[in-house]
């Protein structure tokens, strides 16, 4: 008699595994950090996914816009790939990850805000090192500590393929 | 998750298949030094990348891989009798030496030159550290041997078995490069098995559940950091090196000897898991050696007289309930090797990917998973030589570290990722 381990890893008994899904959708924020990594961003944004939302910017409340009571320190914009401005913080709420994208060595503060956001709504946080051709260690290792602080998981990883690559495998 | 077909072209390594060329261009262990203990001993069946092969040592220890099947009329030759430098057919007599060279056909005249038209097809065996190796590619394109240092260390210092794993390779490969299981799978074990208990790194690894990780390539193949918090402002940070297709290396605890794996296919649906231990500077003590043979560590007790695992899927691997609520195994198995084994039978021959949710921490999985299919089709388009071919690429070391919060963990294990003979391994 064949134990029950035995029969149930058969080929036979997988073919048994039930079709139903066994997930929902969820929806994948991914923000661009800087100009450079915002035309992958946009390259990457022209292919089909499933609901996922891409970001080429973001920008400051100017002072003194109406608050909506709202902590002030997270007033900011990101712009979509239409040119459409949505809320960060109401973009991140309705997330269920978020990725950002920075090109080696280009100026990554955006994080900051982002993740903060991120805080606030318990969204976690992935964060990919793009290093340009010809962008020097010092430039992937700057922009590595900058991130490290914010991110569950950072990633150097090559250009688009694996940005796609990434975002498929993440049902995004 | 990755689509079927995208499933089905990293799992497969049959002849012709993408990923069985890429196979085909590395050195591979193919069996133990000690499953050919002599010259003229028993040939041994071995199976690899889904071709059925025989393993013969010679009466002057020439070793050879050849087609297992006789080419007269496709008797197997493990019945063969190894004789004077050849191995002879026990059905009509037909002899082959260990290239796969016919050199008798007794029916025929020997001036003929009838047995010079027959040869099989055969692979180069090469001993090193214990193991014998295989290189099944194109001859023309064979690499220079394997350079890992678990096999390049005197015999006294390493330590390697293999147990059969009923499942495809890969599934195999993805728990060796996904280091946050560990601290679930593996929890009771890291107190208690004596290859990792009493370790300082020990101690951040379970105060400390949600390791953060970063991921980056490495010449090889991959480099998978996961930090954990420690005190004084400085992260507790395990390296996991991939070295393609399938080497990989658990980070050090303490002084025990370091070890890691590698999943090779004998077809789609088992593989050889081996299990490497070695000190890089001093020879394994007899309680090292002794509590490897019995099992513990990363290895596993066997059925006698096979490779495989005494606890196993024929007995519901031994589970044990009664363990598993007391919290002394987590998942009710015993033993580290067979934890991880008995997990990725259960999820089928070849795991079904379309139906994974992967989250952001899989981005270890998720980025050698790419560089695999990358590198399978850089080959079949440009007959691009992957990464790993080069024995360079071998001489990495796994590291457990503390470091500086600010500091880049391949900056700051830059010395500790390399393999230098004469130099400790870096542990905590
Ligand atoms: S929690 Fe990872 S496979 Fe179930
Ligand atoms: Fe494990």
């Amino acid at each position: 008699m064949l134990s029950e381990s035995a029969r149930m890893s058969s080929a036979q008994e997988a073919a048994y595994r039930i079709q139903y899904p066994n997930s929902k959708q969820r929806a994948a924020k991914i923000i661009a950090l800087d100009k450079t990594s915002a035309r992958i961003v946009d390259e990457v944004s022209r292919l089909p996914w499933h609901g996922a939302a891409f970001f080429a910017s973001l920008s400051f409340a100017p002072k003194g816009s109406p608050g909506d009571g709202k902590d002030e320190s997270l007033q900011a914009w990101l712009s979509d790939l239409a040119g459409r401005t949505m809320e960060l913080v109401a973009e991140v709420e309705a997330s269920d990850f978020v990725v950002v994208l920075t090109a080696a060595g280009e100026d990554a503060r955006a994080i900051s805000i982002i993740a903060d956001a991120c805080k606030l709504h318990n969204k976690s946080l992935v964060g990919l090192v793009v290093p340009r051709e010809g962008a020097s260690d010092d430039a992937v290792n700057a922009s590595l500590n900058y991130l490290r602080p914010f991110t569950r998981m950072l990633v150097v990883a090559n250009g688009v393929d694996y940005v796609e690559a990434m975002l498929r495998a993440l049902r995004a | 998750m990755l689509k079927k077909e995208q499933n089905d072209y990293v799992t497969q390594t049959g002849p012709g298949t993408p990923m069985g060329n890429l196979f085909r261009c590395y050195w591979i262990p193919a069996l133990l030094a000690e499953e050919l203990p002599e010259n003229d001993c028993p040939p041994v069946r071995v199976k690899l990348l889904s071709e059925r092969l025989l393993a013969v040592r010679d009466s002057e220890g020439r070793l050879g891989l050849i087609d297992e099947f006789c080419a007269h009329r496709g008797v197997s030759l493990w019945f063969g009798r190894n004789e004077e430098c050849g191995i002879r057919c026990p059905y009509h007599g037909w002899k082959f030496d260990v290239t796969g060279q016919c050199v008798e056909v007794p029916s025929e005249p020997a001036e003929s030159g009838y047995a010079n038209k027959i040869k099989l097809k055969s692979y180069p065996l090469i001993e090193k550290g214990g193991v014998l190796w295989t290189y099944m590619g194109d001859p023309a394109q064979q690499p220079p041997e394997p350079e890992f240092e678990f096999c390049s260390v005197p015999l006294n210092q390493t330590f390697t078995t293999k147990r059969l794993q009923e499942n495809n390779w890969l599934q195999g490969m993805e728990g060796g490069i996904d280091s946050s299981h560990v601290s679930w799978l593996h929890r009771g074990d890291l107190s208690n098995d004596p290859l990792f208990k009493g370790s300082a790194g020990n101690k951040y690894n379970m105060s400390d559940l949600s390791p953060v990780f970063e991921v980056v390539e490495n010449d090889g193949g991959l480099l998978i950091g996961a930090r954990r918090n420690a005190e004084d402002d400085q992260y507790y940070w395990r390296i996991t090196p991939w070295v393609m297709p399938t080497y990989t290396g658990v980070p050090p605890r303490g002084d025990h000897p370091i070890h890691g794996h590698f999943w090779i296919p004998i077809d789609d649906h088992n593989c050889w898991a081996w299990s490497y231990d070695y000190h890089p500077t001093r020879p394994l003590t007899d309680a090292e050696v002794s509590a490897m043979r019995d099992g513990k560590g990363i290895h596993v007790k066997y059925v006698p007289g096979t490779y495989i695992p005494l606890a196993n899927k024929t007995n519901d691997y031994l589970m044990n309930r009664e363990a598993q609520k007391a919290g002394r195994t987590f998942s009710g198995v015993e033993g580290i090797g067979m934890q991880d084994a008995s997990l990725q039978e259960s999820m089928g021959p070849i795991c079904d990917r379309t139906k994974e949710n992967l989250v952001g921490t899989d981005n270890g999985v998720i980025m050698a998973r790419h560089r695999l299919m990358r590198a399978a089709k850089a080959l079949a388009e440009k007959g691009t030589i992957p990464p790993g071919v080069n024995p360079e690429h071998h001489k990495v070391r796994q590291a457990a570290l503390l470091l500086k919060r600010d500091v880049n963990f391949k900056d700051g294990a830059k010395e500790a990722l390399i393999a230098k003979k004469g130099v400790r391994q870096t542990s905590v």
